[in-house]
């Protein structure tokens, strides 16, 4: 089938394959501002926590290279700089602009301005050499990718030998009861925190609608062991809200 | 594929960063790489460690080593594991607490390994090498001086309850056999044992005797002929 013929879930919504990074694009345009307000009131700053988890796992040394994909307004990129020290080189990419420029303002702001890098890219065509990174992470930006596989192709590709991929993102709950009070929260709570807060309820729509189409903790996993990934695991948090996949370029 | 627990995650990591700093650690850590091991702790389910790429993976489960290649004890996607540990968590403990001793596990508490040895106990020096120094991993979270003083504590509160266990068991050894005399006491064991080894030995010497005997009689009724 031709690219031009396919549709794709934007949400709950199916749009044509080339239309979902514009409009993907458009929501996250429309919340950059108060992208990083809205994480710490949606999740009870629980979104911390889970990128902590994330970073203690990379096991990056000084010196090494990182790359954060979708890294938005450069959470994981900041906590990236510091293991990799001054002698280490980290990139921050983002398909989104907007982002991007929040993400560079803050690293600035944070004393990161030599050390990190910020490239704007897609995660499906990744701009650098084979076996270029020790470490690549992804942060609640692999559900907003239209081909998910070849993403994580890309990311294969530039990882060195040895290398680890973590993928950050909303999965399914696994916590007995937890599935019910969760998605009351996502349905009811959140569009309305996004229009109180961020003025764009539809935005904030489209999150909870694009956390349900995402693929679940073992579908994900077996995309990265099809992707050429090895001693690939998930690990869940809260509950399964969140879970950390990873997988090693062997 | 089960998810991997988060306290194994950092267990992981933990080793791992272990490893990073010793050179020693990192040449076991190549020596092994593209084998596993798998631990049976009772109760829990089985943890599989593999080594790649200078580091150790670890996960639960059965598929956790899948995609690691074939050398060495062969972890290899649906491969068995190089080599088996098996055992209590004390007992587990107690291995990798004698480092390097070569003592034997204490009573009832065995380590079964089953598979490679060779693996295993590679996989068991690597451990020891990589095992973490608590107190500076403590001290990142809480600041050198409190980690000292936290330090200092769980080594007295350890050194209580070894103290605690040690006394407890004699107690309750010395009730046993002198009050209740439920259980007897060692030397009564032995002094048994030499009286059975006693009663064994001139049973022997009756029984000679008495074969000796009935060889002399065989003996006298042939040189008296039929009667």
């Amino acid at each position: 089938m031709k690219t031009s013929d396919r549709s794709v879930d934007f949400g709950f919504e199916k749009v044509p394959w080339a239309q979902k990074a514009e409009r993907v694009r458009a929501v996250f345009s429309s919340v950059a501002g108060k992208y990083d307000l809205m994480n710490d009131l949606m999740s009870f700053g629980a979104h911390r926590l889970w990128k902590h988890f994330t970073l203690s796992l990379t096991g990056l040394k000084a010196g090494q290279h990182a790359l954060d994909v979708a890294g938005g307004t450069g959470d994981l990129a900041v906590g990236l700089a510091r293991q990799v020290g001054k002698t280490g080189h980290v990139v921050l990419s983002d398909i989104n602009p907007d982002m991007l420029s929040t993400g560079r303002d803050r690293l600035i702001d944070a004393g990161f301005a030599g050390s990190v890098a910020c490239v704007l890219a897609d995660a499906e065509r990744l701009p650098w050499a084979d076996d270029s990174f020790d470490c690549v992470t992804i942060g609640f930006g692999l559900r907003n990718v239209t081909d998910k596989a070849a993403a994580l192709a890309s990311m294969h590709r530039v990882l060195k030998p040895g290398g680890q991929l973590l993928v950050l993102e909303f999965s399914t709950p696994v916590a007995p009861g937890l599935k019910p009070i969760y998605d009351a929260y996502s349905f009811g709570v959140l569009p309305r925190l996004g229009e109180w807060v961020a003025k764009d309820a539809a935005s904030y729509r489209y999150l909870a609608e694009s956390i349900r189409m995402h693929p679940n903790q073992e579908t994900l996993l077996a995309m990265l062991n099809e992707a050429g990934f090895g001693q690939t695991r998930y690990h869940n948090l809260t509950g399964g809200i969140v879970a950390v996949h990873r997988g090693y370029k062997i | 594929m089960p998810a991997t627990p988060v306290w194994l995650a950092a267990v992981e990591s933990l080793l791992n960063r272990g490893i990073d700093q010793s050179l020693r650690a990192r040449a076991v850590a190549s020596r092994l790489n593209g084998t596993s091991m798998e631990l049976r702790i009772g109760g829990l389910a089985p943890i599989r460690i593999a080594a790649f790429a200078e580091r150790l993976s670890l996960a639960t489960g059965m598929g956790g080593a899948d995609r690691v290649g074939s050398a060495g004890g062969g972890a290899g996607a649906g491969a068995d594991p190089g080599a088996v540990l098996s055992g209590s968590p004390l007992a587990l403990l107690d291995l990798l607490a004698r480092r390097g001793s070569g003592s034997a596990p204490r009573g009832s508490e065995r380590v079964h390994i089953s598979g490679d040895a060779e693996i295993a106990a590679r996989y068991r020096e690597l451990l020891e090498l990589a095992r973490p120094d608590w107190e500076e991993e403590l001290s990142r979270l809480i600041g050198d001086l409190p980690a000292r003083r936290v330090s200092v504590a769980a080594q007295a509160a350890l050194w209580w309850a070894r103290g605690f266990v040690r006394s407890t068991q004699a107690n309750i050894a010395e009730y046993l056999q002198e009050e209740s005399r439920a259980l007897v006491s060692r030397p009564e064991v032995q002094e048994f044992l030499g009286q059975v080894d006693v009663l064994r030995e001139t049973a022997d010497r009756v029984e000679a005797r008495i074969a000796r005997l009935e060889r002399r009689l065989d003996g006298r009724r042939e040189l008296e002929g039929p009667a």
